[in-house]
């Protein structure tokens, strides 16, 4: 690991920093949500921890998308389809559950 | 406007003379012969001709399995053939007349071909996902015809669990295997449409110059990705508890075969839609070209079709009233389907102010979309009878339903496909078929799609449940009219099979615009080279700018 | 996003695009396309899951609890290890740095096959503790709760259709790479690394709201 680093010029490094930067602080990011969600389903501290843990998931899904997916770099129509899934995705079970929940 | 724009009056009526081919790279029919330049060619032009052939063929079996159930309801008593065989055969006609036939008729033929020429460009974004989508197509169709080869399904187009996953005797794996594949190149059609509309349109060729046409297919192609995923999933469900027995439906543990129901209706009802809007933008284009007329409510007629695209994702629950879904959700889906009355009438409203105080042709293409506008009307009015509450607990699973939907798929997507094969059968092919046997043909299917099917909305009302193969005695005089209509139907179907086909060897050359239309695919040869265009297409300043233009309230074409 | 490449780093303009630029635009939408597709999906399974937990909670919870927690959270770390391979991979594709980029794309695949070979050791694990009601032969570990099985029965279905997913991938990924390794290629294909990069990072999506849908949430009352 350390030679290929090495063998690198100062120019280079900072080039690599560069780029890398956003990558290895989103993975950071979503390791400690992460951690957060593992650690409320093993503990269970409260009954509402579901509440917490898909807030968490929420946080997660729209990093990835914004950040690793480079949506907020892309341009509108990107953005539109990036997110229209999300809404249909309501619609289904939204429209479902006006079935479920009033039986 | 090439050559034959410059021609006005009667002499557009006798458009047989060919045009000077001096000079001229050969069409994409001609560019190549071999088979394999037909199977592995990534032309969107050659992959619609593969789709329309192939489903000229499912065509073929679902209207003979059609015609095995016309036969089995002549006599009460179902005594002409098992109840099982005639399970089958209107099993095998549900199936393949839906997934093989109506979802791809009028995008994977007329849509592949077409879409590229409306928005100039040189053909789909994605050419090879074109052809494996055709692929893909003809693997799920294996897969189904196998199901039918060896002895048929007898689930009903629907495959409701628990029937389909633990009492059906019949091959219903690879039947649920075929549909499911088939999904697939619906998706990759719908894909490749989507991004093409997005990124590929000509220089100016802004948003709303686009042919209505090819609005219609963008706002099926959205279905074709939001809808199609959900009833892959249910479908994988299906199989996995029939073959593994992996099940969540099933009853025996506590599962909730309604909740297949919702899987399946989430797309189905979506999928009526698939069927319907590219036929309202072939009926869009017919029109005007017909009645000389610039398509009126241009605008409204583009939104109501990204409208009725939105709205059909919120009613499937109006399959569902007697199956003991909650009543609040009965409610909501009951009242949201009135909804999609209001963009239909939309449609409908313009197509009648076009041709109002237009210049008519009766000629083939223009019958047949007189018919599709009439027989819509019928079988949209009869929707709203289905979507209220009250109305719907009578004629729930009647004959009411299948003649409400046949309306619909038959009058309204059949006939679109009819008038659209008529009129873009010159570009298509480069030759004209006999005027007179298709205004012939399209008479006959209009009388014979009626008689047909309007005794089937009486033998409803007074309570005759689809799906079985026998019936109360007093209902067989209806029974025998609508099977009588059948035979006209059919023969109606016919004729354009053999003149059509005729025409590809006999029929007279057509020139680019044989119809004086509007539209870039008419300012091309016909057939069109192989790259669509000899240089790039002028974008015109309107959509439809035909002689006859009414003034409206608003500009529609910013 | 054409800027910021390096120098001789670019896509080969196909004959039906007018510009590269058109060309890029179109294989992003594409796959977005794609993606949306993918996310309705598995959505319709997590449906289900909601569905069957409200109609069977005591089974439903019964059933979460049985899941192997410990592997799943490992698969998830794992899975996020390789989003942070591919994100290196697009940027060196950016930089022009190919060597790097296939090493990345490799270890890409390296992390996705562990996580198949950890979700296999997690079935046979399921296997031992008779969590395989669908098995004739071996008897179920809560057969007293029948409506267990539902939720165990999702449970295969939801994991063997990422996993199917996965392993697709990571066939598509070795399959590019070989491609990606020859000379010339970034100036041909940069955007296919990119590409590829939204469908590995999207399935890591799904498999992030997977994890939490089906062994988390679920181990509440």
């Amino acid at each position: 690991m350390k030679s290929p680093l090495a063998r690198l010029s100062p120019g280079d490094r900072a080039l690599l920093w560069r780029h890398l930067r956003t990558p290895v602080l989103t993975f950071l990011a979503l390791l400690g949500l992460l951690g957060v969600i593992v650690a409320l389903g093993a503990t269970q501290p409260f009954a509402q921890a579901w509440i917490v843990e898909l807030a968490v998931v929420a946080l997660m899904v729209a990093l990835i998308l914004l950040v690793s997916m480079e949506v907020r770099r892309e341009p509108p129509l990107i953005r539109l389809f990036s997110g229209i899934g999300f809404f249909w995705v309501c619609i289904m079970i939204g429209m479902t559950l006006t079935d479920y929940l009033a039986r | 406007m090439s050559a034959s724009g410059t021609i006005e009056g009667a002499a557009r009526r006798e458009p047989h003379v060919p045009e000077s081919t001096i000079g001229r790279k050969p069409d994409y029919l001609h560019a190549e012969s071999t088979l394999r330049s037909w199977f592995f060619t990534t032309d969107h032009k050659r992959i619609a001709i593969l789709y329309l052939t192939s489903i000229t063929g499912f065509f073929v079996i679902g209207a003979l399995a059609a015609g095995v159930v016309r036969l089995a309801l002549i006599v009460p008593n179902g005594a002409i053939m098992t109840n099982d065989t005639y399970n089958k055969a209107f099993t095998i006609h549900g199936v393949v007349m839906v997934w093989f036939f109506l979802i791809p008729s009028i995008p994977a033929t007329f849509g592949n071909f077409l879409i590229p020429l409306m928005i100039g460009a040189k053909d789909l974004a994605f050419p090879k996902l074109n052809l494996t989508s055709w692929y893909v197509f003809m693997g799920g169709a294996l897969f189904t015809l196998v199901a039918v080869v060896l002895g048929g399904v007898d689930t009903g187009w629907t495959f409701y669990a628990p029937l389909s996953t633990a009492f059906s005797n019949s091959w219903v794996l690879p039947a649920l295997i075929g549909v499911t594949i088939v999904g697939f190149s619906s998706i990759l059609t719908g894909l490749n449409f989507v991004v093409t509309i997005h990124t590929m349109r000509a220089p100016g060729m802004t948003w709303f110059k686009l042919p209505i046409f090819v609005w219609a297919h963008y706002a099926t192609s959205l279905i074709f990705l939001l809808a199609t995923p959900v009833i892959t999933t249910a479908l994988v469900l299906l199989i996995a508890e029939r073959a593994f027995h992996v099940g969540v439906f099933d009853p025996a543990f506590g599962g909730d075969p309604v909740l297949f129901q919702h899987l399946f209706w989430f797309y189905s009802h979506p999928a009526v839609y698939i069927m319907v809007l590219p036929g309202m933008g072939v009926i869009s284009e017919i029109v005007p070209a017909f009645a000389r007329k610039k398509l009126f409510g241009y605008r409204f007629v583009a939104y109501a079709s990204i409208g009725l695209a939105s709205v059909t994702f919120f009613v499937w629950g109006h399959h569902m009233f007697v199956n003991g879904q909650s009543d609040l959700a009965s409610l909501v889906f009951s009242a949201l389907s009135f909804a999609v009355a209001v963009p239909s009438a939309v449609k409908v409203y313009n197509w009648t102010a076009t041709i109002h105080k237009g210049s008519l042709r009766l000629d083939t293409p223009m019958l047949y979309a007189m018919g599709y506008i009439g027989l819509f009307v019928l079988g949209g009015l009869t929707g709203l009878y289905l979507a209220t509450l009250a109305i719907n607990q009578h004629i729930h699973a009647t004959y009411f339903v299948v003649a409400h939907f046949h309306y619909i798929m038959v009058g309204g997507t059949v006939l679109a496909f009819l008038g659209g094969l008529h009129f873009w059968w010159p570009k298509f092919t480069g030759r004209m078929y006999s005027e007179p046997w298709g205004r012939v043909s399209a008479v006959l299917i209009f009388l014979g799609f009626n008689v047909t099917f309007f005794p089937q909305f009486i033998l409803g009302y007074l309570g005759m449940p689809r799906r079985y193969a026998t019936y109360p005695p007093e209902f067989q005089l209806l029974n025998v009219l609508s099977s009588a209509g059948a035979t006209i139907l059919a023969a109606g179907y016919l004729f354009p099979m053999l003149y059509l086909v005729y025409s590809l060897w006999f029929g007279r050359k057509a020139p680019a615009n044989p119809w004086d239309a509007r539209g870039l695919e008419w300012e091309t040869a016909s057939p069109p080279p192989t790259l669509n265009f000899e240089r790039p297409p002028e974008v015109p300043r309107i959509p439809y700018d035909y002689p006859i233009q009414a003034t409206e309230a608003k500009d529609q074409h910013r | 996003m054409s800027e910021g490449l390096a120098e001789g780093v670019g896509v080969a303009r196909a004959h039906q695009f007018e510009t590269v630029a058109q060309q890029r635009q179109a294989a992003t939408l594409g796959i977005w396309a794609w993606l949306i597709t993918e996310l309705l999906l598995f959505s319709a399974l997590f449906l289900v899951a909601l569905i069957t937990r409200i109609e069977h909670p005591e089974a439903t919870v019964a059933a979460a609890r049985h899941l192997k927690f410990w592997i799943g959270a490992t698969n998830t770390v794992v899975l996020l290890c390789s989003s942070l391979t591919m994100s290196m991979a697009i940027e060196f594709s950016r930089m022009g740095w190919q060597r790097a980029m296939v090493r990345a794309l490799l270890a890409t695949a390296a992390l996705g096959s562990l996580f198949l070979v950890l979700k296999a050791y997690e079935y046979y694990a399921d296997w031992e503790e008779h969590m395989m009601p669908f098995l004739a032969h071996r008897p179920f570990a809560l057969e007293e709760t029948p409506a267990a099985r539902l939720f165990v029965n999702l449970y295969y279905v939801a994991t063997g259709l990422h996993a199917l997913h996965l392993f697709t991938g990571i066939a598509l990924l070795l399959g590019m790479t070989w491609m990606a390794a020859k000379a010339g290629f970034l100036a041909r294909h940069q955007n296919w690394i990119e590409v590829y990069g939204l469908y590995w990072h999207f399935i890591d999506l799904v498999w992030i709201l997977a994890f939490p849908i089906l062994y988390v949430v679920n181990r509440g009352p």
